[in-house]
Order: structure tokens, then C-alpha cells, then sequence
């Protein structure tokens, strides 16, 4: 790179290290693409954008961490890892979300995901032809299929080294992942020897956490706050990975930074994104010549929303009515017992030591469609205590005294695909707003008949692991995990939001790159699909 | 034979205090100062009136019962509860049937004294014997609490989503419980080398009994 280039770097971002790097200054001029939001979809997008050597900016509403100073070993500080504004919830079966699914800051939810690293299967990729119609789903093929996405699968599991097992038993063959699998901790070994005793296939996950050395990060030390931010840059967070190839590649990363609204001009083409800066009223403007919404499957539809204008009164790019449409999220039912020796479930990673996809298919002895991934967790006591609160209403002196055997509890957890259906939304609230005077995102979320099946099976299964592995006092607590669909891709403009490439429909210039794109939930981590798709969505604008 | 109180809660790990690796490798200096602050900045009450607070540390003593501790050494619950609602900390969602947050606690804490009165002769929350306070709170627990402040907010919602969850995880977050639970807490940089069933790193919690084999057979890390 020329040293007249660097003379536009008069920014600096925070490093990796804990070091400042240089950075340029977009901020007046007409990039190539501005992106908002540098999570999984935006920091893959934007990295590879640059690296192609178009002028790119991406945003994001929050912080832009410095993973060995800002993250802490504690669950209850890491709030400030979560998107915390006021979102309302409801429905017949209304959803968690903050600290339960909504990342915010440089990373998005990769800061702090579990790290699962799941190729979908070839069958996700087209429910609708395999599954047909049924009632109250709105179930459609993609407009991928997985020969389309699979090289890119591939390139982001290089970039992000994933640690997997030598053989994966499901789906197609593939080659070895990049790097070795980890050792199993206790969690681990328990669904192994649950599911080995009742002969369910299970292995070690494949997970974006190092193993063995990888340029400037080292391999993990298993300190289990894996979902609270890693401290010593062995996970694969876009944070540590595409966001400073971004930044070495010459984009903007602007933190602290509030997408409001995305301006258009007379033709209808979008023509850059207005914004908040952190604690000021004042409306900026990044003027770019095309824009990328990847803001997760709330806040992108919310800003697609907001963004309505006399061109387009419901919202941008919803001729179809159908942004915020079909939200989906994942079942994440837990199952724990407690185990005669000492599991320690903080230790880690908990999340995603080793799973099972033997239910992940359409069962012919079954009563519904679909199914489930089978994968361990391990809570904090924080975290923990909760579950015991809410899911088995303990309290009083049978909380504390249950919580004395924190240590000899195990826990295993789905991940189970969920039926998109046209009432569950994201809709801007009627009447609240929040600090910025942006309507807040109102969340409807109910089950289809085929989840509650697919969970009640899941939990029975699960419960039988546990019993198979020697566990005692079984039991289950009801959890959600993800945000998915609500701007659904597909070839028919009057049925789906964007097309294979993640263009909107109805105007030339946006994209929408994230998990909000998902016509279907598919049964597995999405954040690996999600990136996939961001690597295929910047070749086919890089062509 | 009934247990005395202060057995009822009797850790599996007596000799264990997490803050004894304070210096060590598994403490960095920002969850330091995250657990200094936890421990010596307890913030004064702000939001609550003195009756609302005296009202939720009855409740608190109730679903975190705490009779094992002498005062000073009761995990605080009510100033952080306090603190949140003083400065306005949300949780990234709220439930479509609950009112603003500050406006559910009062609400909320408003709704168990009308329940108290309801089922015990007019008496409020904090004037009631232990058992018939769980009695107020199994009935907000099942939705059947009687006070007009419920028609307007679920009891349930309000006893499982926010109020006693709410008291739980400030109690966990609190080193003396992670010493009666054996948790190892904070691990950074250090982690965690021995993951499998029954392994136990020298930093991480010792069992009773285990202790006594060490301190004869070898010395004690």
C-alpha cells in the first residue's frame, strides 16, 4: 500500500491486542458500500468488499471492543455485550431476547455465540419440495442450493479455522476441517455416553474456537465465558477475524454508530444511510452508492421500516408486505442432570463440545417435519440459577440448596427448526420509542404445532440421554435461541424480500446480508450459513 | 430431626474463598475491578421509598433465604435492584403485558401488599411470618393472587419475569455464592486445563473430603 494512501488514515481502531491500528476516514465521502451492521453477515461482507478494493464503511450501534481489556470474566457485566434498548415481546409464546440472542458492537452476537460451526444440508435448502404444504407455515425452498453455497462454506471455515472432528458422520462428505478437534470436557462426554449407550451417531462439534496456533491468536485456554466474550483471542469472532482483515483492507469501521434510516433519492435507489452518533440527537449521513443492511433479524427489518417514504410507504423494499414477515428463531430447550462425578459445567468450551444431528431430518416414524441438532451446554451460575427459577419454579431454601450441586449438573440443548409462519413478526411498535424517538421493534412469536412436536420429541430424547449416561434428577427448561427470517430470499418478488444474491427486489442498490435472509430455520447454528452466504453475497458483487 | 438453619445450607467446599485467587492468573484487572465494585460500592437506595425497599428485602429473604449469614455478610440484593431502576439499565426486552420497567416494580411491589391484606387481615408484606409471605408469593407464582394492581399486570409474569429472576441472579453473581456452590469463576488468562468428568484443576474448588486425603497425603495447592 502507497504512503500517499496512508495520509487518509487519520483514524485508529482498537486492535486486537490491545494496540491501536490505523484506520481511514470515509466518513466524507461517497463510498462504494456502506453496511450497517459488523456482525457475522456485515464483517464478512465488508472484508472481502475491501479486500476487492472498493471503498466500504460498515456500522455499528455499538462499541468496538478491545477483547483483552473490555471483556470480563463475569457473567453479569458482559450485559453490555447485548443489545439492551427496549424491544417489546409478546405473542403466545413471546421470546427472550437481550443477553439471550442480540449481539451488539463490533462482532455482533459472534462476540459472544457459542461458536457452533454447522454446515445446513442439501434438504434445508428446499423444505418446500420435500415437506409440501402445511397448514399455517409458509414453508419455501431457497433460491440456493447447497452446491451454490458450499465453496463458500468451505473459504469461511479456512478463514474462521474451525476445530472438528477428522470424520463429521452427517451430511456430505467433506474435507478435513482446518484444524483438529478439542478435547471433550464433562458436558461432552456425557452426551457422548448417553447417546453411545442408546446407539444415537453423535461426535465433536466443529467449533470457531483455535485448537492449535493460528497467526497472531493462540489456541484456547478453555476458560468456558465463551458466551461473554473471549479474552484471549482464540475464538473466531468476526471481531478478531474479518473485521481487521476490513480495516487492513481500508474500510471505515465506524462503532457507536445508530442507523435511523436509509435515505433514497428520486429514482428510488438508495443513496446512503443517516445515523446517530452515540449520546448525541444530531443526524449524520454517510452518503454511499450502495447499501447493506446486516443488522440480524430485528433490527434489520425495524430500519427497513423506519425507513419508509412517500416512494415507499410501507417500508423499503416491501412491495411484497413481507419485511418482518415469518420471523423464526430456534427451539433451545435444555435438559440437565446431575451426575455422580464432578462435572464443573463452566468448563469449556460447554457450548458445543460435542452433538448429535441423528434427528436433524424429516423422521418417516414421526408426527411432524424437520427436526432438531443436539449440542451441550454449560451455564454459569448466574445463568444457571435462572433456569432453576424459571423453568423448575425453584425458589427459597430448595433453590439455594439445589444450586449447592452447581458442580454435578449437566446440560445438553437443541437446536430445532422452526415453521416460518406469516404471525410471527417484527413490526415497528404503535407507540413506543426510544431514545433516538425510533420506534422500538415489537416481536410476536407464537409455535406452530410442528415445533411444540418437534420439541416435545427433543426433550423425551434428551431425557433419555441423560438417564442412558448415568444422570439423576432430570429436567427440562424451555429456551429460544436465534433471530431468523423476516426478510426472506426467493425468485418471486411478490413472495420474498430479496433474491439469491441478497438484493432487494424493489431496489437495485440494497442488500440485505444476515440472518434475516433465511427462508427456512434449518436445524442447525446459523452464524456458518449466515457468513457463507455474506462470502458468496461479495463475490457476486465483486464479479 | 430438624436441621438447624445454619446447616441447611452446608457448601460442599468450607475451606473454598474464590477472592483467595484474587492475585493469581485466573483474575485479570478488569474483573478485579468488575468484582472490587461488586463488593465495596454498594450503592445507597435511590429509587425505591424506604417501604418499598423494606417490602422487596422481605421478598428477597424469602426466595434467597439467607438465615445461615450475619447481616454484614448478606449477599445485598435491594441496592442493586435499586440501581438499575435509578439509572435506568435495561434488559433488552420487555413483556408487551408489563409497563415500563420502573413502572412494573412499583406496580409490582404495590400489587404483594394488596395481596398480603387481601389473605392475612390487612397486614402488608413485611408484617407477615415468613410461611404466609411464601403464601403471598406461591399465589402471584400461579396467577391467582387477589389485588386490583393484578387486573392491569399478570402476577405470574411479574413474579417469574421480573421479580424473582431478577433477585436470583444478583445473589449469584455474588462471590460468597460462588464460594458456597464451588464455582471457580473468574479464568482469564489461566482457563482451565482439566475438562473431563471428575477432574478438578488445583485452583479450582476443593470437596471436603478430598481436602482431608490431600492434607495427608500430599501437599495442598
Amino acid at each position: 500500500m502507497g504512503n500517499e494512501l496512508k495520509e487518509e488514515w487519520t483514524l485508529t481502531a482498537p486492535g486486537i491486542h490491545g494496540e491501536l491500528v490505523p484506520m481511514r476516514d470515509l466518513s466524507r465521502e461517497e463510498v462504494d458500500f456502506c453496511i450497517v451492521g459488523a456482525g457475522a453477515g456485515g464483517g464478512v461482507l465488508g472484508a472481502k468488499l475491501a479486500e476487492a478494493g472498493f471503498s466500504v464503511v460498515i456500522l455499528d450501534a455499538g462499541s468496538h471492543w478491545n477483547p483483552v481489556k473490555d471483556f470480563v470474566s463475569d457473567e453479569l457485566e458482559s450485559r453490555k455485550l447485548f443489545w439492551m434498548d427496549e424491544r417489546i415481546t409478546g405473542g403466545d409464546d413471546p421470546i427472550e431476547l437481550g443477553s439471550n440472542n442480540s449481539g451488539r458492537g463490533v462482532g455482533g452476537s459472534t462476540v459472544h455465540y457459542s461458536m457452533v460451526a454447522m454446515r445446513a444440508h442439501p434438504d434445508d435448502f428446499r423444505r418446500r419440495t420435500l415437506e409440501g404444504e402445511i397448514a399455517g407455515a409458509e414453508i419455501r425452498d431457497w433460491p440456493l442450493t447447497f452446491a451454490d453455497l458450499e465453496p463458500y462454506y468451505e473459504e469461511v471455515e479456512e478463514a474462521l479455522q474451525i476445530a472438528g472432528p477428522t470424520r463429521y458422520p452427517w451430511g456430505r462428505r467433506r474435507k478435513r476441517y482446518p484444524q483438529r478437534e478439542h478435547e471433550l470436557n464433562a458436558s461432552a462426554q456425557v452426551l457422548v455416553r448417553g447417546c453411545t449407550k442408546l446407539g444415537i451417531s453423535v461426535a465433536p462439534a466443529p467449533i470457531a474456537t483455535l485448537s492449535a496456533p493460528h497467526k497472531d491468536r493462540p489456541p484456547c485456554v478453555y476458560r468456558g465465558f465463551c458466551n461473554y466474550g473471549c479474552t484471549t483471542n482464540a475464538k473466531s469472532s468476526t471481531l478478531v477475524t474479518y473485521i481487521p482483515r476490513a480495516i487492513r483492507a481500508g474500510a471505515e469501521v465506524r462503532a457507536d454508530s445508530m442507523a435511523a434510516q436509509i435515505s433514497t433519492d428520486e429514482r428510488g435507489h438508495a443513496s446512503g444511510v443517516l445515523y446517530f452518533r452515540k449520546d448525541s440527537r444530531e443526524l449524520f449521513r454517510q452518503h454511499a452508492k450502495a447499501v447493506v443492511v446486516a443488522g440480524y433479524a430485528v433490527e434489520t427489518p425495524r430500519l427497513l421500516l423506519n425507513s419508509a417514504s412517500s416512494l415507499f410507504p410501507h417500508g423499503l423494499a416491501n412491495s411484497s408486505g413481507l419485511v418482518g414477515k415469518c420471523f423464526m428463531v430456534h427451539s433451545g430447550h435444555q435438559v440437565f442432570a446431575k451426575f455422580h462425578d464432578r462435572i464443573n459445567q463452566y468448563k469449556a468450551p460447554p457450548p458445543g463440545g460435542a452433538l448429535t444431528e441423528h434427528f436433524n431430518r424429516t423422521m418417516r416414524e414421526a408426527d411432524f417435519v424437520c427436526g432438531y441438532t443436539i449440542e451441550v451446554v454449560g451455564p454459569h451460575p448466574v445463568d444457571f440459577a435462572s433456569r432453576l427459577a424459571t423453568a423448575r419454579k425453584l425458589w427459597g431454601a430448595q433453590l439455594r440448596r439445589t444450586m449447592l450441586d452447581y458442580n454435578y449438573y449437566s446440560g445438553i440443548g437443541i437446536v430445532g427448526e422452526i415453521l416460518p409462519q406469516q404471525k410471527n413478526m417484527v413490526k415497528l411498535h404503535d407507540t413506543e420509542r426510544d431514545e433516538y424517538g425510533l420506534p422500538v421493534p415489537h416481536i410476536l412469536f407464537g409455535y406452530h404445532e410442528n415445533d411444540q412436536r418437534i420439541i416435545q420429541h427433543a426433550i423425551a430424547k434428551m431425557k433419555e440421554i441423560m438417564e442412558a449416561a448415568g444422570g439423576e434428577d432430570v429436567w427440562s427448561a424451555d429456551r429460544t435461541a436465534h433471530l431468523l427470517g423476516t426478510c426472506r430470499m426467493g425468485s418471486d418478488p411478490s413472495d420474498s424480500v430479496i433474491n439469491a444474491d441478497c438484493r432487494a427486489h424493489d431496489v437495485p442498490n440494497l442488500y440485505i446480508c444476515d440472518g434475516s435472509v433465511f427462508p427456512t430455520s434449518t436445524a442447525v447454528n446459523p452464524s456458518l450459513t449466515i457468513q457463507a452466504i455474506a462470502a458468496r453475497t461479495a463475490d457476486r458483487l465483486i464479479k | 430431626m430438624a436441621m438447624s438453619e445454619s446447616q441447611e445450607f452446608r457448601t460442599r467446599y468450607p475451606g473454598y474463598n474464590v477472592l483467595d485467587k484474587w492475585s493469581s492468573p485466573d483474575w485479570d484487572d478488569q474483573t478485579r475491578e468488575v468484582v472490587r465494585h461488586r463488593l465495596e460500592d454498594v450503592p445507597p437506595v435511590r429509587f425505591f421509598t424506604e417501604h418499598e425497599a423494606r417490602t422487596l428485602a422481605a421478598i428477597c429473604e424469602r426466595i434467597v433465604p439467607q438465615p445461615d449469614r450475619d447481616e454484614a455478610l448478606k449477599i445485598p440484593i435491594v441496592p442493586w435492584i435499586d440501581e438499575k431502576l435509578y439509572e435506568y439499565k435495561r434488559d433488552g426486552y420487555r413483556y408487551e403485558e408489563l409497563p415500563p420497567q420502573r413502572e412494573t416494580w412499583r406496580l409490582g411491589l404495590m400489587g404483594i401488599d394488596e395481596t398480603s391484606r387481601a389473605l392475612f387481615d390487612g397486614k402488608p408484606f413485611v408484617e407477615l411470618e415468613p410461611l404466609s409471605q411464601d403464601v403471598v408469593l406461591h399465589h402471584m407464582e400461579r396467577g391467582n393472587a387477589p389485588g386490583a394492581v393484578w387486573e392491569k399486570m399478570p402476577a405470574s409474569r411479574f413474579f417469574k419475569s421480573v421479580l424473582s429472576i431478577m433477585i436470583v441472579k444478583i445473589y449469584y453473581a455474588h462471590p460468597r455464592a460462588w464460594n458456597e456452590i464451588g464455582y471457580a469463576g473468574p479464568s482469564s488468562p489461566r482457563g482451565h486445563v482439566r475438562k473431563w468428568e471428575g477432574g478438578r484443576d488445583p485452583w479450582e474448588a476443593h470437596e471436603e473430603e478430598t481436602d482431608r486425603v490431600e492434607q495427608r497425603g500430599s501437599r495442598r495447592l
